[in-house]
């Protein structure tokens, strides 16, 4: 088991060399997907082989490595970690089978995304800090070239505002670590980049405030938290499809997943002390992303601020400090990286089909391409939380266990909720209905228009099954990410 | 007398005479086989290093050999001999053929290991003006170019004025204690105070640390390519091999010696990167970006600690890896005719050569120091280091410092993968030994990035 792990972190890296190797690209897409598939079959079995009972990490694997600065290879995961495993192998499989059809230099873009798995798994497993940085800094470089090169109009702006953005808040990051590795050297002697080695100091509480915040830069940039999250619309609009998909779907769970993993549990009393600036800036996420998806007539950028919107809920129900809202918390990462990526799978069809992501020339394809509509609309109902879908569970639990602790917050962020169905519901409308409302000239246009091909209906499928088992039957997935908030919390 | 000590000095000088004697009867045509001529008693000088007993004095005690500054020739011969490969194909494009070239390089390196190996001050000074005299006319090869003549001329002018700094520098030491070995150097009067205060001002000069730097970016600039390559980095690993010597031994005996250092090392940061933001030409950039490493490697000489000292100069050889493969992609590129290094011209770099824009994003991801690249870890070892020694705030601005960089390297990126332009130059045509250089050095910063014990042990055993 712990060899499956490395494996599933390594693989997609090998991979990436050797179709880079190979420079063939029928051989390219043709490995891309069973390497995606290989990995994503493994971090399945991973995840039935996890034990949600023994309350500890599980698949580690230790090495030595920088002696000198206390660096080893460790990884392993808890129920989180298993799970968003699961939920990016199955993301990235979607998305190179989503691109089979892909022109412009397809030996890059499939090695660039296979090492960009790599990292992204890497990021979730990592127990050594130092690991967990490379990883985290790793991931950014293929995606700065994914949208910079495959992206739409303004992509040399949006790829370098996305670097710029997150490479700046993982400064902040390297300094958060450094600071408290500084400290474990003055109290122990030693200098440990060591995951456990640092769970279990006890740290002052003026350390735990400078840290948090450091700490609390690098990941609120990457989730993004209201108001560092104006890099994120404009990577998403320009972004090509896949990496759209990526992006919103594993990249922004990184910053949700960091709280999780290193701000509550190092940090617990600074987390309680800045409950008010978190659950601040989470509503504000919450409702102000939602008004202003609702705004938008781009869908991509509609879908953009729903996931801004989206991640404020996740970050509320991460600080609520009781175990039903960070399951919640965890459970909405997994269905929100499912939801935002099929929809986002939804935009980038009709953008192959009609070339425009602007509601104004869309409208009425309902009719024309059914098995399309259907797919969307499914995606759009997992997108609202609609009861039999993941996110339904996930935001009833977030807003239960906030409401136990912090009624107002949880009433308040309730009514992003609503907001929610409100803009997913209307765009839906825009694009896919009110037939009437177009011109006729257009309709002709949609008579020729070509259903979902099979490429397309491959990782709708594989996302939106996965949505509705843990929608219907959410007991086994409850009790994985329980795993974790039981680490977190005790009990 | 333990005459093996010299062995590689002794085999580098044979050298040189060969390829001198060599280069008076052969055609020009045939300069090529002088440089290979040169690499390989590169070559042989770095694998006789391997017969040396150390620790051993010669000499009257004038030249002496121990594990670290054994180490300190290996990373110079290393890095020559990569110079010396990358140079030739360039000079042969730019019709500059000169026979003397491969054996400048040797005379440079000859004259730092000789400054490497010896506790004598005077000794120190003969070594340093060999090689800093060798550089003037490196830099000023180009015979017809204005710009190389101008700035082997600020740089001869202003190297001058260091090198007579750090000669009246010793005079004063000598005059207060009466001796110039260093290891029994102390004293505590304002004229040896003057004199350490001399030499480290002349020492900064070398290093091109604030606020000696002016010749730095002109002599950069104006070089031949190659050179500047070797400029910036073989000369700043001796020099810093030395200063982690001077600073054991003489320099930390100065009142206040940290502060001092420290303040150079605090404005050389920032100096460097904000000024790197306002230039045009990418040559240029690089020299400021190596104005501000030479502050963050100063920073590590506030304080006498051996792993500091270990970091610096693990930091030291694998940012000289990465400078000397961006210079070498900047020398492939300045063989097309009108090149002048000016962003414009990198627009649009990576759709007509992707591998060597994607080499170059390499360097610059590994100067920025993202990880894997090994200068992450130099940086990490700097930081921690400065922090065991209580100097948390020095670590801090470096670690500020560092992240203000990120913008200008970026910047270089940017231009050449995310603008299109279409190239008036003509195709790339990179030679054997670039290539080889090229993929040397990259393969050398990751793996010194995932095993940077390769180095820093063997380092830190010599330290202590």
């Amino acid at each position: 088991m712990e060899t499956l792990l490395n494996v599933a972190i390594f693989l997609p890296l090998a991979g990436a060399i050797l179709v880079a190797l190979v420079r063939n690209e029928l051989f390219t897409k043709i490995a891309s997907i069973l390497i995606g598939g290989v990995v994503a079959v493994i971090t399945l079995v991973l995840f039935l082989a996890f034990d949600f009972n023994k309350p500890n990490f599980q698949f580690e694997t230790y090495i030595p490595w920088i002696k000198t600065l206390g660096i080893g290879y460790h990884v392993g995961v808890d129920g989180m970690a298993v799970s968003l495993i699961l939920m990016t192998a199955l993301l990235f499989l979607a998305a190179y089978i989503w691109s089979w059809k892909i022109e412009d230099r397809p030996i890059l873009y499939f090695s660039l995304f296979l090492a960009l798995e790599t990292a992204c798994i890497g990021v979730f497993s990592a127990l050594d800090i130092f690991l967990f940085y490379l990883f985290w800094e790793a991931m950014l470089i293929p995606m700065y070239f994914i949208i910079g090169f495959w992206g739409h109009e303004r992509k040399v702006y949006a790829a370098n505002k996305f670097f710029l953005y997150t490479f700046f808040g993982s400064l902040f990051l390297l300094l958060g670590i450094a600071s408290i590795l500084v400290y474990g050297y003055f109290e122990t002697g030693k200098i440990s980049f060591d995951y456990f080695f640092h769970l279990n100091l006890d740290y002052p509480l003026w350390l735990e405030l400078i840290a948090f915040l450091l700490f609390g830069i690098g990941f609120a940039v990457k989730i993004p938290m209201w108001p560092f999250h104006t890099w994120l619309p404009d990577a998403h609009v320009e972004a090509p499809t896949a990496g759209s998909v990526i992006l919103a779907g594993v990249l922004l769970k990184m910053g949700t997943y960091g709280f999780v993993r290193f701000s509550l549990p190092f940090f617990p009393e600074a987390s309680k002390y800045y409950i008010p600036l978190i659950f601040t800036l989470s509503v504000i996420a919450v409702i102000y992303a939602a008004m202003m998806a609702i705004a938008q007539t781009h869908i991509k950028r509609l879908i953009a601020y729903s996931s801004i919107s989206h991640m404020g809920l996740v970050t509320l129900g991460t600080f609520a400090m009781n175990h039903d809202a960070l399951n919640g918390a965890i459970y909405l990462m997994i269905a929100h990286g499912l939801s935002s990526a099929a929809l986002f799978l939804g935009a980038g069809f009709i953008y192959d089909r009609i070339h425009s992501y602007h509601m104004d020339d869309l409208g009425g394809l309902a009719k024309y391409i059914p098995y399309f509509t259907f797919a969307f609309f499914t995606a759009v109902l997992v997108g609202i939380a609609f009861p039999g879908f993941a996110s339904f569970v996930s935001e009833f639990l977030i807003l239960l266990g906030t409401f136990k602790n912090y009624p107002v917050w949880a009433f308040i962020a309730g009514i992003g909720m609503v907001l929610g169905a409100a803009y997913s519901l209307y765009m839906f409308k825009r694009v896919m209905l009110e037939e009437d409302a177009i011109p006729e000239e257009r309709k002709q246009r949609w008579q020729k228009l070509r259903d979902m091909e099979l490429h397309h209906a491959l990782p709708f499928a594989l996302i939106i099954v996965l949505a509705l088992i843990m929608g219907v039957y959410p007991y086994p997935f409850v009790k994985i990410v329980e795993h974790t908030s039981k680490l977190v919390f005790g009990g | 007398m333990n005459w093996i000590a010299i062995l590689p000095e002794a085999v580098l000088a044979l050298g040189i005479l060969t390829i001198f004697i060599l280069e008076l009867f052969l055609e020009k045509k045939h300069y090529k086989f002088l440089n290979i001529l040169a690499f390989v008693f590169v070559i042989l000088a770095g694998y006789s290093t391997l017969f040396v007993e150390y620790p051993s004095k010669l000499f009257f005690e004038g030249f002496s050999v121990d594990a670290l500054n054994l180490i300190g020739k290996l990373f110079i011969l290393a890095i020559t001999g990569l110079v010396i490969l990358a140079s030739y194909d360039y000079f042969t494009k730019k019709d500059s053929k000169f026979g003397e070239l491969p054996y400048l390089y040797l005379i440079a390196s000859l004259g730092l290991m000789v400054m490497l190996s010896s506790e004598n001050l005077a000794i120190i000074f003969t070594g340093l003006e060999l090689a800093s005299i060798t550089m003037y006319i490196l830099v000023g090869l180009f015979r017809k170019d204005y710009p190389s003549k101008e700035g082997a001329f600020k740089y001869l002018v202003i190297g001058t004025t260091g090198t007579s700094m750090y000669a009246l520098g010793s005079a004063l030491v000598y005059a207060s204690t009466g001796t110039l070995v260093l290891s029994s150097i102390k004293e505590e009067n304002s004229l040896f105070a003057l004199g350490v205060l001399l030499i480290i001002s002349a020492l900064a000069l070398k290093v091109s640390a604030v606020p000696f730097h002016f010749w730095t970016p002109d002599a950069y600039e104006g070089a031949p390519t190659p050179t500047t390559a070797f400029l910036s980095t073989v000369p700043k690993i001796a020099m810093y091999f030395l200063l982690v010597k001077l600073t054991i031994g003489l320099i930390s005996s100065f009142p206040d010696w940290k502060y001092l250092v420290m303040t150079i090392a605090i404005f050389s940061m920032f100096y460097g990167n904000i000024v790197a933001y306002a230039q045009r030409s990418v040559k240029r950039l690089l020299a400021y970006s190596s104005i501000a490493h030479a502050g963050y490697f100063l920073t590590a000489l506030t304080s006498v600690d051996k792993h500091l000292f270990s970091a610096l100069l693990f930091y030291v050889f694998v940012y000289s890896l990465a400078t000397l493969g961006a210079f070498t992609i900047l020398s492939i590129l300045e063989k097309r005719d009108g090149w002048t290094h000016h962003f414009l011209e990198f627009k649009g770099l990576a759709k007509g050569s992707p591998i060597l824009a994607s080499m170059l994003t390499l360097f610059l991801f590994a100067l920025i120091g993202i990880p894997p690249a090994a200068l992450l870890l130099g940086k990490l070892g700097i930081f921690f280091g400065l922090v065991k020694s209580e100097m948390l705030v020095l670590g801090i601005l470096f670690a500020i410092a560092s992240l203000i960089s990120a913008g200008y390297y970026l910047k270089v990126i940017v231009y050449m993968f995310l603008y299109t332009g279409e190239s008036k130059f003509g195709k790339v045509e990179v030679s054997a030994g670039e290539a080889f250089v090229i993929f040397v050095s990259s393969v050398l910063v990751i793996v010194f990035g995932l095993y940077p014990d390769l180095i820093l042990e063997s380092l830190l055993r010599a330290l202590s």
